[in-house]
């Protein structure tokens, strides 16, 4: 046997690219063979110890780096759309002719046409995927997810409004991304983060601690903007056990008068 | 459960469906992760050349044709990152840390067996290192997890046979490296 077959040989049996009879086949080779049985003896050693050499975890910061650089181009793009569409409503303007009009009529009834009896051919071979794009989509929810996370920890405000925004996108956020959202909510030093985080929190205010997070939020707000948009809400919601806190955000000495009068409207309507 | 496939997901990602680069992204970081750091021992640096690895499939997205797997095309990748790295800075690790690991060697001459292997972990750490770039490579693609040979080969642009001799004599020569590390 050549050198280099064995050399290939050998690989294929220590990476587990052998099976059954080739396993025991090279077996027998080393025991009959003395050369190759020294050789093979030297190298497993080294190849299994190479299982031992040890990687450490990524820190967050690499995910952190990612997504953000990620979300840059998708609104780098998101731009470009925008542009370019506005040149086709410039295009589209200046094709007022009836004639054209027509024609384009006829082109799009029958792309149309041609579509849909392309997609009757192809309904049967369609089921396997739907489960895919299902799966596909839960995989995308967690992604976006993450994307939100890594945007509302970083320091300029832009990013973190764009972290809320994104929450919104979501159809079912995760306990993680609520429980971010309420330290937004809580904490952001920026207005017009937490008037977003009201709005993006809003969207779940069929879960029940959401709304308790809402109601007890309404006592930690300094800002008459954000005391106003969670008063507004709670009365939409008619929910009752946000009178309290309301009632106590009255009772602050500081309180502007705005609020004070937006905050007794708002009791009366629940009440 | 079935998933979108590495492919399926790219050709979005190629079509302007940016978000989908999230999911491979999260498929594939450790992976890549765990690439770089057997490459060049730092995880800082790691970290950067995998944010650089998928701005690079973002740039280049035009050029994937879906033809072969998406991992060996992402792992070619990975490798012309990790080469023009170190094209730029010219900071591959030299041989004189050999001395180094043999102070080491002296010092835990005496210690209990559970050093012992440690520190040999860290001699054939220190062995890979010193090994030739193109053929630490070659050990690390093929140690990967869930990559078969095929797509090595893929990833070097050579047969599969090559691929697998040019495994076995860096093994014979990472051997050779820590046999001598280990005698000083």
């Amino acid at each position: 046997m050549k050198q280099e077959n064995f050399e290939i040989w050998m690989i294929d049996y220590l990476s587990d690219e052998l099976e059954g009879k080739d396993i025991l086949n090279f077996e027998k080779h080393l025991e009959e063979n003395k050369d190759h049985r020294k050789q093979f003896e030297a190298l497993k050693e080294t190849w299994s110890q190479l299982n031992d050499l040890t990687i450490p975890e990524a820190s967050t910061t690499m995910d952190e780096k990612f997504y953000v650089m990620l979300h840059d181009k998708m609104e780098a793009q998101n731009h470009k759309k925008e542009s370019g569409f506005a040149w086709l409503k410039s295009v589209a303007e200046s094709f007022k002719k009836p004639q054209l009009a027509f024609a384009m009529l006829i082109l799009g009834v029958g792309i149309g046409t041609g579509y849909l009896l392309n997609g009757d051919s192809k309904n049967d071979s369609t089921g396997g995927t739907v489960n895919a794009v299902v799966d596909s989509d839960t995989e995308t929810e967690e992604v976006r997810g993450q994307l939100v996370l890594t945007l509302l920890e970083q320091s300029s405000a832009n990013k973190r409004l764009q972290g809320v925004n994104e929450a919104a996108k979501l159809n079912d956020a995760n306990e993680r991304v609520i429980k971010a959202l309420f330290a937004t909510l809580n904490n952001d030093p920026n207005v017009n983060v937490r008037l977003v985080a009201v709005e993006s929190l809003a969207k779940y205010v069929d879960t029940p601690e959401v709304r308790m997070g809402l109601v007890k939020s309404i006592e930690f707000q300094n800002s008459p903007l954000v005391q106003i948009a969670l008063a507004d809400l709670m009365v939409a919601l008619q929910e009752k056990t946000s009178i309290e806190s309301m009632k106590q955000l009255l009772e602050q000495p500081d309180i502007d008068n705005t609020v004070k009068q937006k905050l007794e409207e708002s009791i009366n309507h629940i009440i | 459960m079935q998933e979108l496939t590495n492919n399926a997901l790219m050709l979005k990602v190629k079509s302007g469906d940016l978000d989908k680069l999230g999911l491979l992204y999260e498929r594939h970081k450790k992976r890549l992760f765990g690439f770089f750091y057997n490459m060049n021992s730092d995880a800082a640096l790691s970290e950067d050349l995998v944010q650089n690895v998928f701005m690079r499939i973002l740039k280049y997205k035009h050029t994937y044709t879906g033809e072969g797997s998406f991992t060996a095309w992402m792992f070619r990748t990975a490798r012309n990152v990790n080469y023009d790295y170190y094209r730029k800075n010219k900071s591959e690790k030299n041989i004189s840390e050999v001395s180094e690991v043999a102070y080491k060697l002296e010092d835990s001459a005496t210690i209990e067996q559970e050093i012992q292997d440690k520190q040999n972990i860290r001699v054939l750490n220190r062995a890979m290192q010193l090994l030739a770039p193109e053929k630490r490579e070659v050990l690390v693609l093929s140690k990967l997890k869930e990559m078969q040979f095929s797509e090595v080969a893929q990833i070097l642009g050579c047969t599969e046979g090559a691929a697998k001799v040019k495994a076995y004599r860096a093994l014979k020569e990472l051997r050779s490296i820590y046999l001598q590390l280990e005698r000083r």
